[in-house]
């Protein structure tokens, strides 16, 4: 499934994702590719707020849908 | 030696960097603070010997593949300046995202010293870093640092010196093969596996969350935000700033010392025409601008402590859904914030958006904000025309925002592009902000600010006095409509007439304010001390010959929303890339400060004293004219669309 469609307060792993390759080789810098954990933390005024390694990142609905997540 | 500082974003390069070099450079709690490179000179206390030693702040990076500008800067610099040493300063709270960067410069053969810094957050969160393992499995010197207390400080420079005194670059020899990034997040997991033990999740709820879902909250984030501001800008002009201000212009600028400065040179037995110059045009104009000072020392003040504490990326986040309707992004919005201190800064802080396009849109949009050097007219034109108001100076900031959505819809008309770029924001911890950090940055302000108001402005200052008081052949007027100063304005104001703008004198105060805005407050300051005895920034006062309350306002919004000053064209200069887009940007600024005054003057008079203003005529035919030019160029950048989406 993608990160919108996690609950709050759940930890899933990054399975892939999808976008543009300057994106993704951004988010792995930050620590987010496949197999990492990703944690929803809260929804803030349309924006995800997720936890990768010890950091807490916003990101926007359609950043959030390009990454495909599994339990 | 020449020693950089590297590392994430909001590591804490600056602070240290200030404590090594005893410079008071800007710092803040957010990614992006810094988004140029830095030099300063170490202190001797940090080197004890007599190295030459030069220390260089760079913007924060993630890796040495720069995803926004500021990161492109580091990676140069690192690769491009052959540095003795590198000090990489590593966020303790962040151990992990932090060593990939730091593997990579570990390759680089140039030695490094790894500072893991805000220790004290890693010991609150009862985390234990194993210092021996780290420094064996990275095969390089690690030291511990809390910047924020100074620790640390003279165990990192004895380290960092002795290797770039040895000049033997330390190789993993873990990190001799070549990494792809994947295999580089693996090695560093060993590496955390090895060297850190958690005793918290980092994925647990924290006081920051909590406080987030008030502060971004979806409906009560933009009211906080807008309060938030309000406040700043209240007290800051309004409220101890006024105060204080008043105290300023009245006693201090107003009596005091004229009245020392008319009685030392009298006693000096000085020629009359120079005491003129001295007492009307130097110490009248500049005492004009520094009186005041107390609003823009408190508005910095405020402005860094709101920095310092995290709240920065939180509107970032809160503005991110409206400034997708404008095309920008969330990021755009702090630009303008720090822009309403100073428009250069705010507009080099476009460099952390990825998107050319976006990147440009907020350089045009970010001077909108009123910066700090247009407080004094903002206060002075309150002052006069509308005596203990409140509603003035942040009714101002309200325009500001609206002309930015405005202003953002119609360049997203006008100009073909495409917004793509993704937002993403790291949110960190909230933290007390410091209380001496704001100080200092507002002493430095303070010290920046008269400054340039005994420079550039005492020199422009001079300039119009002597302008006004003297005709073309050199001699002094009686008339000051005679003058060279009336000559110059009288060619210009014909232009400024469909916006209520009548007379030589708004011209020339409005042409001096391109070199600096506080200059027009001074030019106002000389041609008024000239011409009457009245004070200037009293109600009622000499201004009034000139304005009435709604041309007063219409001209405020002139000046705030025309073209910043030079210096900051020449920031937008830097940032766009592009000398068309340049002109594009300053003609669209032009376009919009000229059409607001007109459509406030006109529309304004009419509705408040029932008869059409002077220049309602051209007023009109201009308007059309705009409306017509405006249609075009909305018509022409559809057409570019489809023949763009046909083609694909």
């Amino acid at each position: 499934m993608v990160l919108t469609k996690a609950k709050i307060g759940q930890t899933l792993y990054v399975k892939h994702i999808e976008g543009k390759d300057k994106i993704k080789k951004f988010l792995l810098t930050l620590g987010c590719y496949e197999g990492e954990k990703i944690t929803l933390i809260s929804i803030l005024a349309g924006n995800y707020v997720v936890n990768i390694k010890d950091s807490r990142y916003a990101i926007d609905k359609n950043m959030a849908k390009a990454i495909v997540v599994e339990g | 030696m020449k020693i950089p500082l590297t590392g994430n974003p909001n590591a804490g390069k600056t602070t240290v960097f200030n404590t090594l070099t005893g410079q008071t450079a800007s710092v803040g709690n957010w990614s992006g603070v810094t988004v140029a490179e830095r030099v300063g000179t170490l202190r001797k206390k940090y080197h004890g010997t007599d190295h030459d030693v030069t220390i260089v702040d760079l913007p924060g990076a993630y890796s040495l593949s720069p995803y926004s500008g500021e990161e492109k800067i580091t990676r140069d610099y690192i690769l491009d300046e052959s540095p003795d040493v590198i000090i990489n300063i590593v966020d303790g709270a962040n151990l992990e995202r932090s060593l990939f960067f730091a593997t990579q410069l570990l390759e680089l053969h140039v030695p490094v010293v790894i500072a893991i810094n805000k220790s004290d957050m890693v010991k609150r969160r009862k985390n234990t870093i194993d210092l021996t393992t780290l420094s064996k499995v990275l095969n390089s010197r690690v030291v511990l640092l809390t910047a924020t207390a100074q620790m640390g400080i003279q165990a990192l420079m004895t380290e960092a010196i002795a290797l770039g005194t040895a000049k033997e670059p330390l190789t993993a020899p873990q990190l001799t093969e070549t990494h792809t990034d994947t295999t580089r997040q693996i090695f560093v997991d060993d590496i955390i596996r090895q060297s850190l033990v958690k005793e918290t999740a980092s994925s647990q709820v924290t006081l920051s969350d909590n406080i987030d879902r008030w502060i971004a909250h979806k409906w009560l984030g933009v009211p906080i935000f807008l309060l938030i501001m309000w406040l700043i800008f209240w007290f800051s002009i309004e409220g101890l700033g006024g105060y204080v201000s008043a105290y300023f212009n009245d006693v201090l600028f107003g009596e005091m010392v004229p009245h020392t400065a008319n009685r030392l040179l009298e006693s000096l037995g000085v020629h009359p025409t120079l005491q003129a110059v001295i007492v009307d045009g130097a110490i009248g104009g500049v005492g004009a601008v520094i009186g005041f000072l107390p609003l823009i020392m408190l508005l910095f003040f405020c402005l860094s402590l709101l920095e310092d504490c995290g709240y920065m990326a939180r509107v970032a986040v809160v503005m991110d859904r409206f400034f997708k309707k404008i095309g920008l992004s969330g990021k755009s919005i702090i630009p303008m914030i720090v822009g309403s201190g100073c428009s250069i800064p705010g507009v080099m802080a476009t460099r952390t958006i990825e998107d050319i396009n976006e990147r440009r849109m907020t350089t045009i949009l970010t001077p909108f904000i009123p910066c700090g050097a247009k407080l004094p007219i903002i206060a002075l034109f309150a002052s006069v025309f509308f005596p203990g108001s409140t509603w003035v100076a942040p009714s101002v900031y309200m325009l500001a925002i609206l002309m930015i959505i405005l202003g953002g819809l119609l360049l997203k008309k006008i100009f073909v592009w495409e917004a793509t770029s993704p937002f993403i924001m790291e949110l960190p911890a909230y933290k007390v902000p410091s209380l001496r950090h704001a100080t200092t940055q507002m002493l430095v302000k303070a010290k920046a600010f008269i400054y340039k108001a005994t420079t550039i402005i005492l020199v422009c200052n001079t300039l119009v006095w002597f302008t006004q008081g003297y005709s073309w052949r050199l001699t002094p007027v009686e008339d000051q409509s005679l003058s060279m100063l009336a000559g110059i304005g009288t060619v210009v104001s014909p232009i400024l007439i469909p916006l209520g703008f009548v007379g030589w004198q708004l011209a020339a105060a409005a042409i001096t304010g391109f070199i600096a805005k506080e200059n027009v407050v001074a030019t106002f300051a000389v041609l008024v001390s000239a011409g009457s005895t009245q004070a200037l920034h009293l109600p009622g006062g000499a201004l009034n010959q000139l304005f009435t309350p709604v041309t007063a306002f219409a001209f405020l919004a002139f000046n705030l929303f025309t073209p910043p000053c030079f210096a900051a064209i020449g920031a937008m200069n830097a940032e766009m890339e592009s000398r068309s887009w340049l002109w594009k940007g300053l003609a669209f600024q032009l376009g919009i400060g000229y059409m607001l005054a007109l459509v406030i003057t006109q529309v304004g008079t009419l509705l408040i004293y029932g008869k059409p203003a002077p220049g309602f005529i051209p007023a009109i035919a201009i308007t059309i004219f705009a409306i017509a030019l405006v249609l075009a160029t909305i018509q022409k950048a559809d057409n570019q669309r489809n023949v763009i989406e046909n083609a694909m």
